[in-house]
C-alpha cells in the first residue's frame, strides 16, 4: 500500500463519511452510543463545503449560515458531489463541542470544547485546569471515533446498500 | 496554537511502534532538552525550531514546567522565524544595486553580471534579516501514553511535517497521522485490509456523479 493510494482512499472515504453524516445527522437525529452506553449526538450544522469533478474542473460550494438549510449544499450533493468540509456539533446532556471536519485527513479545525476556567484559585494545581481541557478534547474525539467506526460497520457491512438507498431518498426530498 | 485556547486546530497521530521501550520514559525530559529550542534573537539565522515547556515559551530547560501531566505528556513546539517583508527587501535591493551601478560606471563597466546581482540579494538579505525580529510561534503537543496517541495543535501540513520529523528525531518513534484510510485500518484490522484497500466510491446522486 503506497502513501498515495492511502491518501486518494482518505480522501473517498472521507468524503462518504462526512455526507453519511449529514443524512444521518438529519434521519435519525444523529444519536449515537458509545460502547458502555452512553447517549451523545452529532449535528452538521452551520457549513458545510461540498466538491465534486476532478483535476481542473474540480467544483466546490461552501454554504453557512447560523440557521441555514445549506441547500446550496444538498443541490451539489443531488449534482454528484459530496461533502468535503463540515461543521459538526457535539452534544452530551448539556454539554456540547463544535469542531469544522475536514474529510481528506480527519483534522479537527476550530475546536471548541465547553469552557474551562481559566482564574486559578490560591493553591489550586495548576494542572487541573490542563488536564480538564484534555479530556474535554480528548472526549470530543472519542465521540467522532465512535460515530466514524459505525459508519466504517456499515459502509464494509451488508446493509450499506439499504443504507445508500436511504440516503438517496434523503437527497431527493 | 494552543490547546487551552478557546478554539483549537488539530492534527492527530499514533505511534506506530507497537513495544516502546519502558527506559525511554526515563528519557523524556533529556531527550526534549537535546532537541530544545536555541534562541537566534541575537543572529541573522531564519528560523529556529525545537521544545519548550507547555506553558512558557521561554522555558526550554523544562525547569517550570515538566512535561509530565497525569497519564499525559505535554510540551511544545517553539519555531521562530525572520522574515524580511517583501516590499522592504525590494527597496533596498533597488537602493544596493544603484550603489553598484554607480561603482560600475565609475570604472567604466556598463552592467551589473547575473551572479553579481544574486551576491547582492543575499548580502541585503543578510543585512535586514540581522535587523529583523524572529516572529516566535507556538504548537502545542500532548502525548497520552495509555494509548499511545500523540496531537498537536496545528492543521499546516508544512508545521505537521516539520513536527512529525522532530518528534521521530527525538524519540525514535514514527507517527502516523490519523486520515480517514490509516484510521479506518486500525479500527476494521488488518483482516479487512484488502477490502479497504479496494475502496470503490459509492455513487449516492441518482442520475449518476
Amino acid at each position: 500500500m503506497d502513501l498515495e493510494h492511502a491518501e486518494t482512499v482518505s480522501l473517498a472515504l472521507g468524503q462518504e463519511f462526512l455526507t453519511w453524516l449529514w443524512f444521518a445527522s438529519e434521519t435519525s437525529s444523529g444519536l449515537f452510543r458509545t460502547k458502555e452506553g452512553e447517549a451523545f449526538s452529532v449535528t452538521v450544522e452551520q457549513k458545510v463545503s461540498v466538491q465534486g469533478g476532478e483535476g481542473e474542473a474540480k467544483e466546490t460550494a461552501v454554504c453557512s449560515g447560523p440557521m441555514a438549510e445549506l441547500r446550496e449544499a444538498r443541490l451539489g450533493l443531488r449534482n454528484g458531489k459530496k461533502v468535503y468540509k463540515a461543521k459538526v456539533r457535539v452534544e452530551r446532556d448539556e454539554i456540547s463541542w463544535q469542531v469544522l471536519l475536514d474529510a481528506a485527513n480527519f483534522t479537527l479545525q476550530g475546536l471548541k470544547t465547553p469552557k474551562v476556567e481559566m482564574k486559578m484559585e490560591e493553591g489550586e494545581d495548576p494542572d487541573g485546569r490542563i488536564l480538564e481541557k484534555i479530556y474535554l478534547l480528548e472526549k470530543c474525539m472519542d465521540y467522532l471515533d465512535v460515530v466514524y467506526a459505525r459508519f466504517l460497520d456499515l459502509r464494509f457491512g451488508p446493509k450499506w446498500q439499504e443504507e445508500t438507498a436511504h440516503l438517496r431518498r434523503w437527497l431527493e426530498n | 496554537m494552543g490547546f487551552m485556547s478557546a478554539s483549537v486546530g488539530l492534527t492527530r497521530y499514533r505511534i506506530v511502534e507497537e513495544d516502546i521501550p519502558s527506559s525511554l520514559w526515563h528519557e523524556v525530559d533529556d531527550r526534549l532538552k537535546r532537541n530544545a529550542f536555541r534562541d537566534i534573537d541575537a543572529s541573522a539565522e531564519e528560523r529556529s525550531f525545537g521544545w519548550v515547556s507547555f506553558d512558557n515559551m521561554l522555558d526550554p530547560d523544562f525547569a517550570l514546567c515538566p512535561p509530565e501531566k497525569g497519564p499525559y505528556l505535554t510540551f511544545t513546539l517553539r519555531l521562530d522565524t525572520r522574515r524580511v517583508p517583501p516590499a522592504v527587501m525590494k527597496k533596498h535591493f533597488a537602493v544596493a544595486v544603484n550603489e553598484a551601478m554607480r561603482a560600475m560606471r565609475d570604472q567604466g563597466k556598463k552592467f551589473l553580471t547575473k551572479e553579481q546581482k544574486t551576491e547582492i540579494r543575499e548580502q541585503v538579505e543578510l543585512r535586514l534579516r540581522a535587523r529583523t525580529l524572529p516572529i516566535p510561534a507556538c504548537f502545542d503537543v500532548v502525548w497520552d501514553t495509555n494509548r499511545q496517541t500523540v496531537w498537536i495543535a496545528s492543521t499546516q501540513s508544512k508545521l505537521t511535517e516539520l513536527f512529525e520529523e522532530l518528534f521521530t528525531h527525538t524519540f525514535g518513534l514514527h507517527l502516523e497521522p490519523l486520515t480517514p484510510y490509516f484510521q479506518a485500518l486500525n479500527i476494521l484490522g488488518a483482516e479487512r485490509k484488502a477490502a479497504l484497500d479496494d475502496f470503490e466510491p459509492t455513487v449516492f446522486a441518482q442520475g449518476g456523479a
